[in-house]
């Protein structure tokens, strides 16, 4: 029995427990075991990645359940990319923590954050409907919970914001589980995709129904418009260190919207194929814009990179929505790019409003920066990365959507859409980096100039940016490995033969209870 | 391979020049003046065979998914342009050693200098074209650092936005052009793309590709109407002028045209829009650059029109426009180049470069007078100097041009015409600076600069002469193997002699030099050329103004629109399900299909009290209290309805809920006023009733359809299996701890995130209590009452041994861990509000949020200890316990589970109890 | 014969719950509101009882045991707040 499936969430759960217990122990000891527990978790995730990159899809049965009666987690190329991507993160970001002492503020941050990974990572590895739904509630709780954290004045508000919103969006998700399970008769997301194209005309709409207002709780959590105007503030707000994370968060609205839709909603789905695509295209070019737009008119470097997450979250959208095999596999590789761009943004912003001991990072003149040469260099290649520009892997990622686009009805508008965003997000930042780094004041008289940021905060964006590179170096394999996942998305009979098929209970004597 | 190390060595050794400067010492200059002649040792050891016709294609396949493929191409272009960015590159770096003051940061100069030129090496020798965008944009970037150099300087850093974003636009369209391309041939690379002329000419798709492709090239080579971020680009140090700015990245526009020569030139778009914009740019430009009194602006619209010159021979579409091309690019770079360093020389002599405060330098310059004299003339097309050898085939071009039929005129004389104003500017910038009375009211003594710095000069003229004296011998080799190389295919007749006999290139030649002598004087005379005022609107203007509505635009929209109003954020989400829920409906009938139970009389009792309490709630909710009140009574309504239809645990777990939420509620209302004030307008309340009924009603409509069908369900596998598999008879309870005891696990850890959040929430905070009560009555005075501390004590134990039962029995009757929890927390919670918070305290002394802890850790424990026996995580077992007085007892590991839950829950309650309860603590009111 | 007391006992009780619905509307006093929420806790456990005999099963009496202390702690609560504000001292 090979338990490592589940291992990505034993291990926040176990760690998070542990260091809610962990009050009276040394500060280093803490930090200490929680890094211990990411960097396992990013070891995890790597393994699973090799497993499942030229084995077969692996499922797991908790309790020993067949499926679909009991909870299986599935691990397949894109859920082990996406936990690779989301150990990564939560790695660099906790490096950065301690590595501020951002934690001195709230003693229970390193539960919290340990929390908020057993969530998304629960959240990628479920392949049960109302399962998703717990997820959901655990990474929404404690991402209200870290984002408290530091209880600064913006950021309650923020929090109140986004847990009153999610709360809402889980009423709604309880709602479309409750009419899928009512017409469909099951949660298994395989057995899903078994059902709904056997439904009849009459129970047809109630499924549509509850498809659709899945869309609205996913497109709610990962932002898109007319649902994602709370995100720039909130994130703005938050800590350096738990808005890197949070750029993950966004990606699980969109995986989610990857894994339910192609699979039981996809062309096979009978009445109710291709439910989401009228929504989401448009939508998602409006997201597009609207975010690039923010990033002009933003007037601090946090709400910018606030607005970049939806930005990111629309090109990302705009390829999820051609729902074909290109799309998508431009739309993983553009998610882990995008992902690790904002991360990184968010904690270079950071460390150079701490330079920046007048102005923080709001876009006025101030006195130079002490480490002006070199935040600016990471705040360049940040800012290459996050607009698209060659030679990182936004733009290997933008071409990958505008050639997969290519072939759409709509892809005039596309191509000028994406490409006029990236123009406006380009010229945004070289507004923001010379008002920043080249328009400087003389600095006020006997202010003591702040100290360099340490080795390991910089090497936290240091890292993000390494992966950046690393996925245009290697970019040969990673868009071969995007595509392969594409290609399991494109054609889910794998995926329910993986979890169905073979030994499992047959679910055909489905009985009729009324 | 060799090329892309050639690429390589100055874009990743960018950083080399900061790196050995800071550990060794070594002048950043030196390391990087070894670089550049690192690899154009290189390139010269492939230059033999590239001159002797043969093309050099290598690399490897990078992302083929993308098309994007690290392919590399050395041809005679190619090599022309690797000679001129590396040759020029060279002396540039030499000469901005002398140019740049000591505190100016020279590591940061020559890295970046490095990153443009290994980026532009990329351009000019990429064989595939996505891998050339991408250089392309790299030029972008590091001409933008590099404009910016001077960062204290607004006007460098405005120029410097504006090239980026003139060009990075540019970029973005060459993009979506390349792309195309891609679409159309099959294949990004060049080789394929070049022999594939025909196909992309007859495309339907040609013109789009053809303007997205000139808009890429038009934008980098300055050409009109996006020629105004050139003149802009001046804010730059002059060496950064002379390499950008006149010798290389402007001309990548030009490469660009000369590279996709065979693939789109010949056609009549072609030529109009191509040869249009080359004549207008140059024409336009040589007119302005007469009246600029910067002598850098001089020379960057006189590059913009000689820029204009090159477009337009392309434009012609025929071979031999495009040698001409070829041999104008080489001549211009070279020429310009070494203007820009002697304007470099006179900035740096003199300190100031207006053309009005100069006058009379030969005196005092009199070698770097001779040198710029002698370059000027190239540029003016002066015989015996290399541009006039161009300057004669464009002439000649012009008069070959099959296109404009009868009005065949047109282009020799629009030619002449810009020739003159190129006569009259050359003329003004060695006559205004070098020539003439000294110079009045300098801040020093002008002289001769240092040695090394008029070297690259020297070697530039000199190559004016060469090139004008010997062409055939210096030139012809090379310009043969990049003709070759543009039009792929045959080169036409052209011949570099000096004199072809008198004709009438040469006439037009003649009317030109006189003509602007003529124009520059005239105009200097009589007509005030010193006194012409600039006219303070260009495109820069627009272009900012543009920006700045852009952004004072998206500030309204955005901050219109995302207002931070959570009232609007929550309307668009519920009118966005509204939507969905409208589009999604059709086709629902909402006719019963399955028989329905006749409703009797206590249903619809409890229903209408349901109602009723739920309405008065929400339209009471000003009143907090009564709401609250309300609440409880909602709750309590909502646990018989379960009651009612044979759901027992959900009535105990719902009653349970409702009344600790009701408890907690009221914890917090204290501190809060007793009423809320009412402070939307009428519109927007009668708007939120509405759309609040619509999706309340909405939401009941889908439960109506869907409780009024027949369903089939996976149900029936846990009414069969509880038992036999689950060892259990309440179905409800093994399906929570069993079944899907997973999710159980996930929501408890919901629930301890929670109390964690309120912890973390309610950290420092201090409240101040209120003095008097809603009425304004002072509080009573008893705090403990006796009567409740009689009544609370033996509750407790009482309710612990309640909780002891529902917890045991939970897994065959009603009960389990959940419930069994609740009743604990409320009965503790009795106590704190019984006997006070330190009371309470002193008695329970533990730390809550570690019960949170330990019964996370305990039901994960139960789901490991089956890793132990082979099973999946959570895999239950259980066994029968011969208990003597008990009897029979059933043994389940999902007991243990559930005995976690029942920790969990209780310390949820308990951290919220003590936390809230602790609020008023210390800062509170007497007695 | 018990069925007919069921019956009357019963309506009664519905009545009785009417009653305490029209005191919780009416008030006029938040004191009369909790002692009507207490009466309605009452009501509720001893229709949970009815039920029950009703249909001869014992589940019921836990759950009216369990309302009638949920109902005690609720009315001690709303008590405490209306005398003294702060519900834990």
């Amino acid at each position: 029995m090979n338990h490592l499936p589940i291992v990505p969430i034993l291990l926040p759960l176990i760690a998070g427990s542990v260091l809610l217990l962990s009050t009276r122990w040394p500060a280093t000891a803490r930090h200490a075991f929680s890094l211990a527990a990411v960097v396992a978790q990013l070891a995890v995730a790597i393994t699973l990645l090799v497993m499942v990159t030229d084995g077969p899809i692996r499922v797991y049965a908790l309790g020993g359940w067949a499926p679909p009666f009991g909870i299986v987690l599935v691990v397949d190329r894109l859920a082990a990319a996406l936990l690779v991507l989301t150990a990564i993160v939560a790695c660099a970001s906790l490096l950065y923590a301690v590595a501020r002492d951002t934690e001195a503020a709230a003693p229970r941050f390193h539960a919290l954050f340990q929390f908020q990974l057993l969530g998304i990572q629960g959240a990628f590895l479920t392949g049960d409907l109302f399962n998703l739904f717990v997820f959901f509630e655990v990474l929404l709780i404690a991402s209200y919970a870290l984002l408290l954290h530091g209880l600064a004045a913006d950021r309650v508000r923020a929090a109140l914001h986004v847990v009153v919103l999610n709360l809402i969006g889980s009423a709604l998700f309880l709602l479309g589980v409750a009419l899928i399970y009512g017409v469909a008769g099951t949660l298994n997301f395989a057995d899903l995709a078994r059902v709904i194209p056997a439904l009849t005309s009459a129970d047809a709409p109630l499924a549509r129904i509850g498809a659709l207002l899945l869309l609205v709780v996913f497109a709610l959590k990962s932002a898109l418009l007319p649902l994602g105007f709370w995100l720039p503030r909130a994130y703005g707000a938050a800590a350096a260190a738990v808005a890197a994370l949070f750029a993950v968060l966004t990606k699980v609205g969109v995986y989610a919207v990857l894994r339910v839709y192609p699979l039981a909603f996809g062309p096979q789905a009978g009445e109710l194929a291709n439910v989401a695509e009228p929504w989401l295209l448009p939508l998602a070019l409006a997201t597009l814009a609207f975010g690039a737009l923010g990033v002009l008119a933003a007037r601090s470097l946090r709400l910018a990179a606030g607005w970049v997450v939806l930005y990111s979250v629309g090109s990302l959208l705009v390829a999820v929505a051609l729902f074909s095999a290109d799309g998508y596999a431009a739309a993983i590789y553009y998610t882990v790019h995008s992902t690790l761009a904002s991360a990184a943004l968010f904690l270079v912003v950071d460390l150079v409003a701490a330079d920046r001991t007048t102005a923080g990072d709001r876009l006025d003149a101030a006195d130079a920066m002490p480490h002006g040469a070199l935040l600016g260099s990471f705040f360049f290649f940040t800012a290459v990365a996050v607009a698209g520009v060659p030679p990182l892997s936004g733009f290997v990622g933008k071409v990958l959507i505008l050639d997969a686009a290519g072939a759409h009805p709509a892809a005039a508008l596309i191509w000028s859409s994406l490409l006029g965003a990236a123009l406006v997000v380009i010229v945004a930042f070289a507004r923001a980096g010379s008002a920043v780094f080249w328009r400087t004041v003389p600095a006020p008289a006997g202010a003591p100039p702040p100290p360099r940021p340490s080795l390991a905060a910089l090497a936290a964006p240091a890292a993000i940016l390494g992966c950046v590179a690393a996925l245009v170096i290697w970019g040969g394999s990673a868009t071969a490995f995007a595509q392969a996942a594409a290609r399991d998305l494109d054609n889910p009979a794998g995926y329910i033969e993986a979890v169905l098929g073979g030994d499992h209970a047959q679910p055909d004597d489905r009985r009729r209870l009324r | 391979m060799l090329l892309s190390i050639v690429i390589l060595i100055p874009l990743l050794g960018a950083w080399l020049p900061t790196a050995l400067s800071r550990a060794l010492g070594v002048d950043p200059a030196r390391t990087a003046a070894a670089l550049a002649a690192t690899s154009l040792a290189l390139i010269l050891s492939q230059a033999p065979d590239v001159l002797a016709g043969a093309t050099l294609v290598s690399g490897w396949s990078w992302i083929p998914t993308a098309g994007l493929n690290a392919t590399f191409r050395l041809d005679g272009f190619g090599l022309l342009f690797a000679l001129l960015i590396l040759g020029i590159g060279l002396l540039v770096i030499l000469y901005a050693r002398y140019y740049l003051s000591p505190e100016e940061s020279k590591e940061r100069f020559y890295g970046l200098l490095l990153l443009f030129m290994g980026a532009m090496l990329g351009v000019v020798l990429a064989e595939n074209l996505l891998l050339l965008v991408t250089f392309w944009e790299l030029t972008s970037l590091s001409s933008f650092l590099l404009i910016g150099f001077w960062r204290h300087d607004a006007d460098a850093r405005r120029g410097a936005r504006l090239a980026l974003m003139v060009t990075g636009a540019g970029g973005l369209a060459l993009l979506a052009g390349v792309l195309l391309i891609g679409h159309v041939v099959g294949s990004f690379e060049l080789s394929r793309v070049l022999a594939a002329g025909p196909v992309i000419k007859a495309h339907p798709l040609y013109e789009t590709m053809l303007v997205l492709v000139l808009l890429g090239a038009f934008t980098k080579s300055a050409q009109f109407p996006f020629h105004f971020w050139l003149p802009h680009a001046m804010a730059a140090p002059t060496p950064v002028s002379a390499y950008l700015h006149s010798a290389t990245m402007v001309k990548a526009g030009i490469f660009l045209l000369g590279r996709l020569f065979p693939a789109f030139a010949g056609t009549e778009t072609w030529f109009y829009i191509v040869s249009g914009v080359g004549l207008t740019t140059q024409l336009f430009a040589a007119y302005v650059a007469l009246f600029r009194h910067d002598l850098k602006g001089l020379l960057a619209y006189s590059t913009v029109s000689h820029l204009g010159l090159i477009t337009l021979l392309f434009g012609f579409g025929t071979p031999a426009g495009a040698v001409a091309a070829v041999f104008h690019t080489i001549n211009h770079a070279v020429f310009k180049a070494s203007l820009f360093m002697a304007a470099g020389i006179v900035d740096h002599e003199t300190g100031t470069r207006d053309m009005r405060r100069l006058s009379g330098l030969a005196r005092f310059m009199p070698w770097t007078a001779a040198l710029a004299t002698i370059a000027a003339g190239a540029m003016a097309g002066v015989p015996l100097l290399n541009g006039f050898l161009s300057k004669e085939m464009f002439f000649a071009e012009t008069l070959q041009v099959q296109w404009l039929g009868s009005r065949y005129w047109v282009l020799p004389l629009a030619a002449t015409l810009a020739s003159v104003f190129t006569v009259a500017y050359s003329t003004r910038f060695v006559h205004d600076v070098f020539f003439g009375p000294p110079p009045q009211g300098l801040a020093r003594v002008p002289h001769e600069p240092p040695r090394w710095m008029k070297v690259p000069v020297e070697i530039l003229v000199g190559l004016c002469l060469l090139v004008g004296l010997l062409p055939a011998l210096i030139v012809d080799p090379l310009l043969r193997a990049a003709g070759g190389a543009v039009l792929q295919g045959p080169l036409p007749e052209y011949s570099l002699a000096l004199w072809h006999g008198f004709n009438l290139p040469v006439l037009m030649s003649g009317v030109a030099l006189t003509g602007g002598a003529i124009i520059y004087f005239a105009r200097r005379y009589y007509f005030g050329l010193h006194g012409y005022r600039q006219q303070r609107y260009d495109g820069r203007t627009l272009a900012e103004g543009l920006v700045a509505l852009a952004v004072a635009g998206s500030r309204r929209l955005v901050d219109g629109v995302a207002n931070a109003s959570l009232q609007r954020y929550v309307l668009l989400l519920l009118l966005a399900t509204l939507g969905v829920g409208l589009v999604g409906a059709r086709g629902l009938s909402l006719a019963p299909i399955a028989a329905l139970t006749p409703p009797d009389a206590l249903a619809v009792a409890l229903t209408a009290a349901l109602a009723i309490a739920a309405i008065a709630a929400t339209a009471l909710h000003t009143q907090r209290l009564l709401a609250l009140v309300l609440i409880g009574v909602v709750g309590l309504v909502v646990s018989l309805v379960f009651v009612r239809f044979s759901a027992p645990d959900l009535a105990l777990t719902q009653l349970l809920v409702e009344i600790v939420t009701v408890l907690l509620l009221l914890l917090a209302l204290y501190f809060m006023p007793a009423e809320s004030p009412r402070e939307s307008s009428r519109f927007r309340r009668v708007r939120d009733t509405m759309v609040a009924v619509a999706v309340g009603l909405g939401a009941g409509l889908l439960a109506w359809a869907l409780l009024t069908r027949p369903f089939s369900t996976i149900a029936w596998y846990y009414l069969e299996h509880a038992k036999p598999q689950g060892g259990g008879y309440n179905v409800v309870n093994v399906i929570l701890v069993d079944f899907r005891g997973f999710d159980t696990l996930g929501e408890i850890t919901v629930l301890g995130i929670a109390a964690v959040a309120i912890l973390a929430l309610l950290q420092e905070l201090r409240l101040v209590a209120p003095q008097r009560d809603w009425d304004g009555r002072p509080w009573a005075v008893e705090r403990h009452p006796l009567m409740l501390r009689v009544l609370a004590r033996p509750l407790l134990p009482l309710a612990l041994l309640v909780s002891v039962y529902l917890f045991l029995r939970g897994h065959n009757a009603p009960g389990g861990g959940f419930i069994a929890g609740l009743v604990t927390g409320t009965a503790i919670l009795l106590q704190y509000v019984a006997y006070g918070s330190d009371w309470a305290r002193e008695r329970l002394p533990w730390n809550y949020s570690t019960a949170i802890a330990l019964g996370l850790l305990l039901a994960t424990a139960t789901g490991l200890a089956s890793w132990a026996f082979g099973a999946p995580f959570l895999t239950s077992t259980f066994g029968y316990l011969h208990w003597p007085v008990v009897g029979e007892f059933e043994l389940a590991s999902a007991m243990v589970f559930d005995l976690g839950i029942y920790v969990v829950v209780v310390g949820v309650v308990m951290v919220i109890v003590g936390r809230l309860g602790a609020l008023s603590g210390s800062g509170g009111r007497g007695t | 014969m018990l069925n007919h007391a069921i019956d009357i006992a019963f309506g009664l009780l519905g009545l009785a719950v009417v009653f305490t619905l029209i005191r919780l509307a009416l008030g006029p006093d938040m004191l009369d509101r909790v002692l009507a929420l207490d009466t309605l806790y009452v009501n509720s456990a001893a229709m949970l009882v009815l039920y029950g005999l009703e249909l001869g099963t014992g589940r019921y009496y836990e759950a009216a045991l369990l309302i009638a202390m949920l109902g005690f702690v609720t009315t001690v609560v709303l008590s405490k707040y209306i005398t003294r504000g702060d519900v834990i001292e």
